[in-house]
């Protein structure tokens, strides 16, 4: 039991020295981009200022300290919960953040959903019709698409279904002034989530079918069928399973792709959330808002893959290491 | 000097951690000497701990505590390791049971048994690196066409063949083989045990050679030493060993040589060993001249 | 004896890149109710391949060109995957050569065995089960079943691991269990252990066996009748006695004095000189000529047929031919000989 305590401690611990050295970073880089913080608060006025006036401005703002002074300041407000003002807002930046992440976390865990659920299926049916003409265009499409980037499909999509068919909005989250009922919800979300789907969802097809059929080459599976087991359940009950904890990581792993491409395909398609917000940020210098946003993808980031490495160890009984004193192998005979 | 102690083990023990709290005893207390010349022959099963006494004399475990001297340098002491690197690098020579994995698979033949030599920065002998590659090949019954084969277009015997012309290459004092026959056909095997055999003529070099069988070893091995769960249980000249197996281990091994004669074999019953673990303790004594078996617990006849 | 299994004239090949490799040609042999049959022969002679072929649990890439294999006088040769699957298990059962890697890592070894009883008695209940699978570790002589049922494949050591694998193959009772070099990658000691259990098996269930092996020296141990293959042929086949007390082809020479055991005092081993001929493209006459010190002018032009020593023995060797030189042979007659 102790030792299950002192396991969690070490990597809640782990998880906050991580996401400690990623603010520190980025509070030291973000400045280091060219670039005027005071015109993102100012807008135009910032021209007209007289020195003075900008010195005053940038005290305000507490900008004129060494950056290591900023950011034991800024860490210890964090430590707070006060994450300071954003300076285009003029807003707590965790209010401009809140009214956003819904919209995030509609199309990016929506589409990160979708993208594994629709992999694993995938990948399990082309593991079944092996090097048959199914499995050979899944992968075809799974190695050209693994090579689109996003922001030109979504082009090529806007393209086609909102500039020439009209089928579809290309931007927003919902359309100005008219209804603002689900159907609109689902209607803006139809483009920019296919994109998500589509650009991740065929090359995870096809890692899972490499791996799958790894699993499938193994010896157990012959004798598995030597004991008349049927394929189907030597796929599903022993090479799936096996697949599902490098699955796992995999999923784990790449909560950053995916989110990344979410960040992408928002900015594109100008739908507001928290992907054309740090752009935004990023882009006038809105430090506060850009620490927040960083932090918080980070820590998502650093969390999904300590998760998946709990979860492995779970899985796999040759990985939990610690429990190998309770069954020592077995040698008499 | 044809009796020069040329690799001396004293009370090597490894222990290989499991977790924090539990460890596993690899090597406990095992002493042997290897004269200049002679073929020593470490026979026991997988888990004895002969692999690891190899890897410490090779310096690729470090060993908990004992000493190894090769040719008087203990290797142990990283500051007399540091100071002879380039020797004992170049004279101490290993070979790995599974060719197939311990032959870099994208490399040629001609460089794989290139390699060390370059490494060591040795001017061929023989001109250059390809001629030098090409007659250790010849010299291990190989053709000169595999030179520029790679290792997986070569069968077990062949890859084999070409890990000892890698090893040969470098002229070595000592070789460590850590079962290199085991993955290998009966008839291959013994085609190997030959060409080792043929070799050391040869070169004289002293042979530290692993089994997990004592089939082989009879006739490749001046003496014979036997290990079980870590422990060495008895250490005899093999006509000795194969004469008069006193240890209870030994007489299993030697009992589970299948007679190649269907009457006898099934007539016989096998010598079976249930050991379980070693008691403590104990000390290797010698009952005859050159003959040590372990006692246990002190308890000398 | 009624014959439980009839393979005539079995070829299969393997279609790779390079070209066709004829993996297995033109096998014929038979095999009786409870009886051990030893497929012996070196490595790539095709051994593995042919007990594969009559499982078919071989790879896309192979096929069987031509031959049929009847098991109980039925010809299964043509059955599609859905009809094996009905035999498998409780027709025949395989054990393979590494345990290390033929057991799933990832499932209790109680719940592999159970999986293979299910297989066959669906509708089997959750004690009955449980009692099935403890009977079954005990036959194969896995002492404390009830504890060792929970534990996973690397808490047992490689001896325990094997006798798990032929549980599970024999959860189906099977009339034929193949073993595919079943000792080859254990110890000497527990080698020993496993031929013993499964000469113990086919007495106390009658299950015919094939034991696959590159070592003649364990086969005297377990087998009534021996084939030897090379080059994807059977070159002699004969009861344990006539293999080792009066062999008569060259290459069941060479395999027997290459024994370390007949060896014995002598100064060097003997070996088969050469080696086997690769199987992408088999050469003219006998595969085995080139190593043969006793080969004739006609071996290398054409193949020579099975000839009939006893009933029991044959082999295919023109040595055999009356027209033939008498040659003594340089083994046989047992090991005090």
């Amino acid at each position: 039991m102790t030792s299950r305590l002192v396991y969690c401690g070490k990597k809640v611990l782990l998880f906050f020295l991580s996401v400690f050295l990623l603010s520190a970073v980025t509070f030291y880089v973000s400045r280091l981009a060219p670039g005027d913080p005071l015109v993102s608060y100012y807008g135009d006025r910032v021209e007209k200022m007289t020195p003075a006036e900008r010195e005053w401005a940038e005290e305000k703002l507490g900008l004129s300290d060494p950056i290591s002074v900023q950011y034991v300041r800024w860490l210890g407000n964090a430590l707070r919960g006060d994450f300071g003002i954003s300076y285009k807002y003029k807003m707590d930046v965790a209010e401009v953040i809140g009214s956003r992440a819904g919209n995030t976390l509609l199309l990016g865990g929506v589409g990160f959903v979708l993208i594994f659920v629709g992999s694993l299926l995938l990948g399990a049916l082309c593991a079944w019709f092996e090097d048959r003409p199914l499995d050979r265009i899944i992968c075809k499409i799974g190695t050209v698409s693994s090579c689109i980037p996003e922001f030109w499909l979504s082009l090529v999509l806007i393209l086609i279904f909102s500039v020439t068919l009209r089928w579809l909005p290309s931007s927003g989250a919902y359309s100005t002034g008219g209804s603002s009922g689900v159907m609109d919800r689902i209607v803006h979300l139809i483009l920019p989530m296919s994109v998500v789907v589509l650009s991740h969802l065929w090359y995870y097809a096809y890692l899972i079918r490499n791996r799958v059929l790894e699993e499938v080459r193994a010896d157990y599976v012959l004798l598995a069928k030597s004991k008349g087991l049927s394929r189907r359940s030597v796929l599903f009950r022993h090479c799936l399973r096996n697949a599902i904890p490098a699955y796992l990581s995999l999923m784990a792993i790449s909560v950053p792709h995916v989110l990344g491409g979410t960040y992408i395909v928002e900015a594109v398609f100008s739908y507001p959330g928290l992907g054309t917000l740090s752009y935004e940020s990023a882009r006038y210098q809105d430090y506060n808002l850009l620490m927040l946003l960083c932090v918080l993808s980070g820590a998502v980031v650093i969390l999904c893959s300590i998760i998946a490495q709990a979860v492995n160890e779970r899985i796999d009984p040759r990985m939990r290491s610690g429990e190998s004193i309770e069954a020592p192998e077995v040698t008499d005979l | 000097m044809p009796d020069e102690i040329l690799l001396d083990v004293q009370r090597l023990t490894h222990v290989f951690p499991l977790t924090k709290k539990t460890a596993v005893k690899a090597v406990d207390d095992v002493s042997f000497q290897l004269r200049r010349g002679e073929i020593f022959g470490l026979v026991g099963e997988s888990g004895s701990g002969k692999s690891t006494v190899a890897r410490c004399v090779m310096n690729i475990c470090k060993p908990r505590s004992g000493h190894i001297f090769y040719q008087g340098i203990d290797t142990c002491d990283p500051a007399a390791f540091r100071a002879n690197r380039r020797m004992l690098q170049r004279t101490r020579q290993l070979i790995f049971q599974d060719s197939g994995s311990s032959l870099n698979q994208r490399m040629k033949v001609c460089d794989i048994i290139a390699e060390p030599m370059k490494l060591q920065r040795i001017t061929p002998p023989r001109g250059s690196y390809r001629a030098e590659a090409m007659f250790q090949m010849h010299y291990v019954g190989l053709d000169a066409g595999y030179l520029d084969k790679y290792p997986t277009s070569l069968s077990g015997g062949q890859r084999q063949r070409v890990a000892i012309a890698r090893a040969l290459a470098m002229e070595p004092a000592l070789l460590v083989a850590d079962e290199p026959v085991s993955s290998l056909d009966v008839s291959i095997q013994a085609q190997i045990v030959n060409l080792f055999k043929h070799l050391q003529k040869e070169h004289g070099f002293t042979f530290l050679f692993i089994a997990h069988d004592l089939a082989m070893v009879e006739f490749l091995c001046d003496r014979v030493g036997v290990m079980y769960r870590g422990r060495l249980v008895e250490a005899a000249p093999t006509v000795e060993l194969f004469a008069n197996p006193l240890h209870g281990y030994t007489q299993a091994l030697l009992s589970a040589i299948p007679i190649p004669d269907p009457r006898r074999e099934r007539a016989r019953r096998l010598a079976g060993f249930h050991g379980g673990e070693l008691p403590a303790g104990g000390e290797l004594t010698e009952v005859r001249p050159g003959h040590y078996v372990l006692r246990e617990g002190g308890s000398a006849r | 004896m009624s014959e439980l299994l009839e393979v005539k004239n079995l070829s299969v090949s393997f279609f790779t890149p390079e070209g066709e490799v004829q993996a297995v040609r033109d096998v014929s042999f038979s095999l009786r109710a409870g009886e051990v049959l030893a497929v012996v022969g070196e490595s790539g002679c095709g051994k593995s391949v042919l007990c594969k072929s009559i499982m078919k649990l071989l790879p896309p890439a192979a096929r069987i060109k031509s031959g049929s294999i009847a098991v109980n006088g039925a010809d299964i040769t043509a059955y599609r995957e859905r009809d094996m699957r009905k035999l498998r298990g409780r027709l025949f059962s395989m054990v393979f050569q590494d345990p290390m890697t033929s057991l799933d890592p990832t499932m209790t070894i109680g719940a592999q065995i159970a999986e293979a009883v299910r297989v066959h008695r669906p509708e089997i209940s959750k004690p009955e089960l449980h009692t099935c699978v403890v009977e079954l570790m005990a036959l194969v002589g896995i002492e404390r079943p009830e504890e060792r049922m929970k534990l996973y494949p690397h808490n047992f050591s490689g001896g325990m691991r094997q006798r798990s694998v032929m549980a599970a193959a024999l959860a189906g009772s099977p009339s034929i269990l193949f073993a595919d070099e079943p000792t080859t990658a254990l110890d000497v000691t527990i080698q020993a252990q496993i031929l013993d259990l499964l000469r113990d098996i086919q007495q106390k269930l009658g299950t015919a066996t094939v034991f696959v092996t590159h070592d003649l020296g364990v086969v005297a141990r377990v087998a009534d009748r021996v084939a030897v293959m090379y080059a994807g042929k059977i070159v002699e086949t004969g009861t344990a006695e006539e293999i080792f007390y009066d062999p008569r082809h060259p290459y069941t020479w060479g395999l027997l004095r290459a024994l370390p055991a007949l060896s014995r005092g002598r100064e060097t081993l003997y070996t088969i000189p050469g080696m086997p001929p690769t199987l992408l493209d088999p050469p003219r006459g006998d595969a085995f000529a080139c190593r043969n010190e006793y080969a004739l002018a006609i071996d290398y032009e054409e193949e020579p047929p099975m000839f009939r020593v006893t009933d029991t023995h044959y082999a295919a060797t023109w040595l055999l031919d009356e027209r033939a030189p008498k040659i003594t042979p340089p083994v046989g007659g047992g090991t005090d000989a």
